[in-house]
């Protein structure tokens, strides 16, 4: 095993490593959602499941590994503890990744399988020889050396300044990407004040990462480290101040004529706004800052010392030390901090990165992407009919029947088809069968951001039962998923916690459950022929708070349980053989997450250009003003309750 | 020899509420995966975040220990079978429950990581939301009892449980109790949904090992307290009084552990809330109700 911990396995160890075979932490990668679209019971396997990878041994990596998840995967497998394992169903290619320890089919069948094969390597091979260092490329950083006066000298080796001739200092900033595979060897040089003596645990040492990996700050920061904004760097440079007499400013250092004190540099607000700077203290290096790429924070290593290298020995004034501090909403000064919450976050859907800016606990801004949004339409430049629907239903694996549906249906208005009436409520049913789990799928996560366990447990078992039932079969857990639904309505305290949070101003591009919850009567399906003859009506909320959301949720279940049960029978939707004709098509469907549209040309047959559009695009901007200014933890209830999936996020 | 006998029944209730605890998240009631989980943390790899403040990191876990374990000192299981029986006995109770605040920063603070930053701060904004809880009602019981003793203090209770005699109090201290200890729904310091485990986010190995230990003895002595105070303690008919004790002990750190699963985790603001604006007074309206009775119904 590479994730092994060194030393023979003898004696004590042996019991050890079968408890460690019994006692497997599971990191899921993207996230759960996926795990249960996929129909995956991990908790039915005895799998218990881990909130951050500290806490987990294995890495369990569910279907293809998106690109834009790799680097992450990478640095939470870097923060599992010894001995840690990685469980690839259906993954692919896992560079840079090391190889998965036991791999499976993307079915509860090839998960039982993989983990019985996993518990059996990790009680023989916990403890070994096998043990290699790894460390994410994503996490490595070099060490270069700066003047402490100017930030713009910057060398790889140590010496002195050639404007002030002052020793450079040396500090830790992120590798280049070119360089990637050798920029560890100076960690030991004395920078890091924590460097232990086993190799092994050395791969460790790059601490507070959270399941983000946040690469993206790094790269950004890696600029200001080496100085490549000479623009900026000159600027902030230029200025010198008192630290007790803000009014004394000079582009010279020197002494205050004032006081006598000597100058501190200005640094330039826009850089660091929001960063915290050197001479701050513990919050600037939140879990992100450890990413070692603020430039200057080498050797930050323990918060009470004051003679860091690196940093210039200041009086300690509050003056100084909140003069470029954001404000908060009260006036007050505080420093604040970004953190990364995803792509795996444990409350929040697998692959959406949100970034908070955090002022204290809470919420000054925030932003979210997406790292799996990596989306090619067409592959080729003609895609033939049947490729093009396995393609577009692949495009979420929250909801593939919907966006399968979707292409047959373009394809069949530019083929000129229509399908038979019963064929046409069987494919209905089958999208609303997949709403109902979807929706599931989200009050089980809900559960888990929550806190009600109950909930996660029963909500996420009763949608693997009913994602591939057939129309006797959902009538028949008809009566479970009431009683589920009762149930939660009657839990106390949880319209309380719902109430109000996460209310949004009205937006027109907005779709789906999130729109009606507020009023809108915007639903697809009420244009739609073959949901009038099975009696739809649309259902509408008041509030567009996330209770209202809740509730609308839990009405759409109720109301797909009684449009399946009409329509009697659930086929996938497919299409006819096209034959080679042309011409244009367009479609519209009512995925669990709103409204989305394709519109495709047919040349010959083949599909030759696609456009599509979907909900996610408006649910991702209500973010930033929905969080603003609320407490941390409301902001994440109210960011759960917009269902965001970030594999529909388009370019 | 007595702590000998209160450790050992630490050590057993502890693994008791840990299998509830796991049944509780879990669904699943296994005897045995208590000792494996534990086994397996001992084996795994106890990381030191790449730039923390060694002491806290260190210190913090113990520290909660410690708390919990002096805590313990003073409940009593039966006619002499404590550890020391202090003339002020829940006043010291008190006072070792306040490290709780202190090593919960400290664990928060030490990692140098924003989750267990955040956790650790809002612990420490909960301060009088809790503390105030634990202590206006306890007021109220050495009152009954005219004594700080604790072993006084079950005694006075030979005739009513002061759960009878005072419901509201018992009622707020539970519920103080629980947030003490982090327990659902007021586990804002570790909020698995919001802060990936906060405050234990950072820690592995030993480290976590003893982190978790060191909950389960807060949350058996908090109960401790809680069945010393308002159940009668040893008091009861037919049992020997240890075995009282430990039942009584036993129900309340389960419904503790379990009985929060049933709804959401509380909002940070609410739950200052209704501490702050509910809470404190009717704890207020608690001691004078229970001064009025006092002087006027003698039991």
């Amino acid at each position: 095993m590479i994730g092994a911990r060194s030393g023979a396995l003898t004696g004590l160890r042996r019991l050890v490593a079968n408890a460690l075979a019994r006692d497997l932490r599971g990191f899921v990668v993207p996230g759960m959602d996926v795990a249960w679209a996929n129909g995956l019971d991990l908790a039915g396997t005895g799998l218990h499941l881990a909130t951050t990878p500290r806490h987990a041994s294995v890495l369990v990596i569910i279907g293809p590994l998106p690109a834009g998840l790799a680097d992450a995967a990478s640095v939470a497998h870097a923060q599992m503890p010894r001995p840690r394992a990685i469980l690839a169903l259906e993954a692919g290619d896992l560079a840079p990744l090391p190889a998965a320890d036991a791999t499976g089919a993307l079915t509860q069948a090839g998960l039982v399988a993989a983990l019985a094969d996993l518990r059996r390597t990790i009680a023989n091979g916990a403890f070994g020889s096998g043990a290699r260092e790894y460390s994410a490329p994503a996490l490595e950083t070099r060490i270069e050396y700066t003047c402490p006066m100017h930030p713009e000298v910057v060398s790889d080796q140590p010496g002195n300044c050639p404007k002030c001739g002052m020793t450079l200092v040396p500090r830790e900033t992120a590798a280049p990407l070119s360089h990637a595979g050798h920029a560890m060897p100076d960690m030991s040089d004395g920078v890091t004040a924590e460097t232990p003596p086993d190799p092994v645990a050395a791969t460790h040492q790059h601490g507070a990462h959270h399941p983000s990996g946040d690469t993206k700050t790094m790269v950004e920061d890696t600029h200001a480290g080496h100085g490549h904004d000479h623009a900026k760097q000159t600027d902030a440079s230029a200025q010198y101040t008192c630290p007790m007499h803000p009014e004394v400013t000079s582009d010279q250092p020197g002494s205050c004529r004032k006081c006598g004190m000597f100058l501190v540099p200005v640094e330039d607000k826009d850089a660091h706004a929001g960063h915290g700077h050197t001479q701050t203290d513990h919050s600037a290096l939140g879990s992100h800052s450890d990413h070692s790429a603020h430039g200057g924070h080498s050797g930050h290593g323990a918060h009470g010392g004051a003679e860091v290298a690196g940093i210039e020995a200041h009086f300690m004034s509050m003056v100084d030390l909140t003069r470029d501090m954001p404000a908060s909403a009260d006036g007050l000064k505080m420093e604040w901090i970004d953190v990364p919450f995803g792509p795996f976050f444990p409350g929040l859907p697998g692959g959406l990165e949100l970034e908070l800016t955090l002022d204290g606990d809470a919420v000054a801004a925030a932003k979210a992407e997406s790292g799996v949004s990596a989306v090619n339409l067409l592959r080729e430049a003609a895609t033939s009919p049947e490729a093009f629907i396995d393609q577009l239903a692949a495009l979420s694996p929250l909801s593939p029947v919907a966006y399968r549906e979707l292409a047959c249906r373009a394809l069949e208005q530019a083929a000129g088809q229509n399908p038979a009436s019963d064929t046409a409520s069987a494919r209905a049913a089958a999208v609303e069968r997949e709403r109902i789990a979807s929706h599931l799928n989200w009050l089980a996560g809900f559960g888990t951001q929550s806190g009600l366990h109950w909930l996660e447990r029963r909500a996420a078992g009763l949608q693997l039962e009913l994602r591939h039932a057939d129309a006797r079969g959902i009538a028949a857990l008809t009566p479970r998923t009431t009683a589920l639904l009762r149930r939660l309505h009657r839990t106390p305290l949880l319209h309380d916690k719902l109430n109000g949070n996460g209310k949004h101003a009205d937006g027109d591009a907005l779709s789906g459950p999130v729109a009606r919850a507020a009023g809108s009567t915007s639903d697809a399906r009420s244009d739609n022929p073959v949901y009038g003859a099975l009696g739809f009506g649309v259902l509408t909320g008041t509030g567009g708070d996330a209770r209202a959301r809740l509730t609308q949720r839990t009405g759409e279940i109720a109301q797909s349980l009684g449009l399946i049960a009409r329509a009697g029978q659930i086929a996938m939707p497919e299409v006819q053989n096209i034959g080679s004709v042309s011409g244009k098509g367009e479609a519209i469907v009512e995925t669990p997450r709103g409204a989305a549209q394709l519109r495709l040309t047919l040349t010959g047959g083949k599909v030759t250009q696609a456009e599509i559009s979907t909900p996610t695009a408006a649910l991702v901007a209500l973010i930033g003003a929905m969080a603003r200014g609320r407490e941390l933890g409301d902001a994440m209830t109210a960011i759960g309750s917009l269902d965001i999936s970030p594999w529909e996020l388009t370019a | 020899m007595t702590v000998l006998v209160v450790l050992l029944a630490l050590a057993a209730g502890a693994y008791l509420i840990a299998i509830l605890e796991s049944w509780a998240v879990h669904g699943r009631l296994e005897p045995a995966r208590p000792a494996i989980s534990a086994l397996a943390l001992l084996g795994r790899e106890s990381v030191l975040a790449r730039t923390p403040d060694r002491l806290f990191f260190e210190a913090g876990p113990i520290l909660l220990l410690v708390a919990g374990l002096l805590a313990a000192a003073v409940i009593p299981l039966a006619p002499g079978l404590i550890v020391t029986d202090l003339a002020t006995g829940a006043l010291f109770l008190n006072a070792a429950l306040a490290y709780v605040l202190v090593a919960l920063i400290m664990a928060g603070w030490g990692p140098n990581g924003a989750y267990g930053m955040i956790g650790g701060w809002r612990f420490l904004g909960q301060f009088i939301a809790y503390a105030m809880l634990i202590v206006m009602p306890i007021t109220a019981v050495a009152m009954r009892a005219e004594s700080l003793s604790t072993v006084t203090i079950v005694q006075s209770q030979a005739a009513l449980w002061n759960i009878a005699y005072q419901p509201l109090g018992f009622v707020l201290f539970v519920v103080a109790a629980m947030g003490l200890a982090w327990l659902p729904p007021l586990d804002l310091p570790t909020a698995p949904g919001d802060l990936a485990g906060g405050v234990e986010a950072e820690y592995t190995g030993v480290r976590l090992a003893v982190l978790r230990l060191a909950r389960m003895v807060l949350i058996l002595a908090l109960a401790g307290a809680t069945v010393t105070f308002y159940l009668g303690g040893w008091l009861g008919p037919w049992l020997p009084a240890p075995v009282w004790s430990a039942l009584k002990i036993l129900i309340v750190a389960g419904l503790m552990v379990s009985a929060g699963r049933l709804v959401p985790r509380v909002r940070e603001a609410r739950y200052l809330e209704l501490s702050w604006k509910l809470g404190i007074p009717l704890a207020l309206a608690n001691i004078f109700i229970v001064g009025v009775i006092a002087l006027v119904v003698p039991i």
